[in-house]
């Protein structure tokens, strides 16, 4: 049994104005305030004014005031908090505090995840928006595996989502748009990307999941014992994939890419697992359409796609050689270099289940 | 103006150079596999023509599901049969350069995908493009159903002053939000 939220919950709840095309208030003034108020949870809403202010404003808050910090928005703001908290000296305490989510708009994956947790059937769009509200309002605390993520320019950031090179679909396709049909997934900035479709060149390896072993959940505070340095070879224990072409590489510790995109069948939020996918070169176009449409239902591992390779990994290094393409990290666009990650099972709280 | 196959002069090189996004390196390397092209005979001639057979069988465009668009765009043919010169192929080169910017790559790209060459993207063109990603087979290409839903979220994604159709501006517009699209839209020798 989970312990839940302290009551009574007084929480801060941080909307970006701009997200879900500027609908973010209306759905939460629409939907949420009255279930917020029926369940008796005291809130202030804090409206985000620019990039970074949810950081800063995590970084120097009093925490002993919140019970609990919820996010609603897209996964942008989610990550500005994560790493507002994990900047702060107190940092062990401060990445305790419960973190909620309610989908705000374009980039909910780690809502559509934890809807999904919930063994419930997929919903989209209001309903997956009265999901979580009423996740929220169950008050139920789980843990939540964050990962670090080590960039060439020595910076080292946290994700709760993806580490991502390579083609990437369009993940924050605004949902609620578009009537929903299998064919969806596809807009014009798709299918410029599968017209365009190119093989990367570079080096994977990672450290595999030893079968059988259950990861440790006791916070394992940074520094990140599984990694060397970024100019230091990886430790013989680890895989390093033979192939040097790629035409993309995702790392994912969620259920879901996106509402409509069911990753990892099997997934939890603190299963202390990197699932990393990879796909290498030679796959045709309608082969890798086919792939991200079997997504939708989870059914790309059953495609029998020689070209796509599915590993459980705690760790993992990745150095493109090519000079140009892109790294998400979460969803937005981090420096292009080398890169190496390491899952800390549990280190943060989220209001699930 | 023109060029033989057995030399690039010194000038013509340096004015390539200028007028292209290729370096002295690139337009030299596109010569010599150019001339590879050419018979015997041509090879003395100015100005030839290679027919776009002979061009489509270059590794590089050969397995390109847009190879034919590609000719057909760069292609100064009056016959409008996608035969390049050597000038043509330089053209072609250069927007699928390393160094070409994000508005003449979007540029070409549009051009491209509009198959009907009637300067925007209408539903035949989206069509067209789509099938060309989707194969042959039967379970990727999309129902009618799917189709038309598919190309009714495109237009209402990119079609901004809801004419139907997508314009040059409007394609622009999409494409600039793909972070990737530069350094994916490319050939290079």
């Amino acid at each position: 049994p989970r312990p839940p939220v302290r009551r009574p919950c007084r929480v801060m709840i941080l909307v970006n104005p701009l997200s879900g095309r500027g609908q973010a208030l209306q759905l939460f003034t629409g939907h949420l305030q009255g279930m917020l108020t029926e369940a008796a949870i005291p809130y202030t809403l804090v409206i985000t004014e620019h990039q970074n202010h949810a950081r800063e404003l995590v970084k120097k808050a009093d925490l002993s005031q919140w019970d609990a910090l919820v996010i609603m928005s897209g996964d942008g703001l989610l990550f500005e908090v994560i790493n507002g908290l994990m900047e702060r000296d107190d940092w062990q305490e401060a990445i305790q505090t419960p973190l909620g989510i309610l989908p705000g708009g374009s980039g909910n994956a780690l809502a559509a995840s934890v809807h999904h947790y919930s063994q419930s059937p997929p919903a989209w769009n209001e309903e997956l928006l009265l999901s979580c509200g009423f996740m929220l309002c169950k008050g139920l605390v789980g843990s939540l595996d964050l990962v670090s993520i080590h960039l060439a320019s020595k910076q080292r950031i946290f994700s709760f989502l993806s580490l991502a090179w390579g083609f990437v679909a369009d993940v924050d396709i605004e949902s609620e748009k578009y009537r929903h049909v299998g064919a969806i997934r596809f807009l014009m900035g798709t299918l410029v990307r599968l017209a365009t479709l190119r093989v990367y060149q570079g080096r994977l390896a990672y450290l595999p999941l030893i079968p059988n072993s259950s990861p440790t959940h006791k916070p394992h505070p940074p520094p990140d014992s599984l990694l060397p340095g970024l100019d230091q070879p990886v430790p013989e224990s680890w895989t390093v994939v033979k192939t040097e072409d790629f035409v993309l590489v995702l790392a994912i510790y969620q259920s879901h890419l996106a509402e409509d995109l069911w990753a990892v069948p099997g997934a939890a939020a603190d299963d202390g697992i990197i699932h990393l996918f990879y796909v290498t070169g030679g796959i045709s176009r309608p082969a890798l359409l086919r792939l991200f449409l079997a997504m939708e239902k989870g059914a790309h591992l059953a495609c029998g796609c020689p070209h796509l390779v599915y590993e459980k990994v705690r760790a993992l290094r990745l150095e493109p050689i090519s000079r140009q393409g892109v790294i998400t990290v979460d969803g937005e666009t981090v420096e292009y270099g080398p890169v190496q990650a390491q899952i800390h099972p549990g280190l943060a709280r989220l209001i699930y289940g | 103006m023109g060029t033989t196959a057995s030399q690039l002069g010194k000038d013509l090189l340096s004015e390539y150079q200028e007028l292209t996004f290729l370096t002295k390196q690139e337009i030299l390397l596109a010569h010599k596999r150019f001339t590879e092209l050419l018979t015997k005979d041509e090879k003395d001639l100015p100005n030839v023509r290679v027919p776009m057979e002979k061009i489509l069988t270059l590794p590089e465009l050969k397995s390109n599901p847009f190879r034919t668009r590609i000719c057909q765009v760069f292609s100064t043919s009056i016959v409008k049969d996608g035969s390049l010169t050597f000038e043509d192929f330089l053209d072609l080169l250069s927007a699928f350069s390393d160094s070409a910017t994000l508005e003449i790559k979007s540029h070409y790209a549009f051009r491209i995908f509009d198959f009907d060459d009637d300067g925007t993207l209408d539903c035949g063109d989206l069509e067209k493009l789509v099938n060309c990603l989707t194969g042959e087979t039967e379970d990727t290409r999309l129902t009618p159903e799917e189709m038309r839903q598919l190309i009714h979220n495109i237009l209402d994604e990119s079609d901004i002053d809801k004419d139907g159709t997508v314009n040059l501006s409007e394609f622009q517009h999409v494409i600039s939000r793909s972070p990737d699209f530069v350094s994916s839209f490319k050939i290079v020798l």
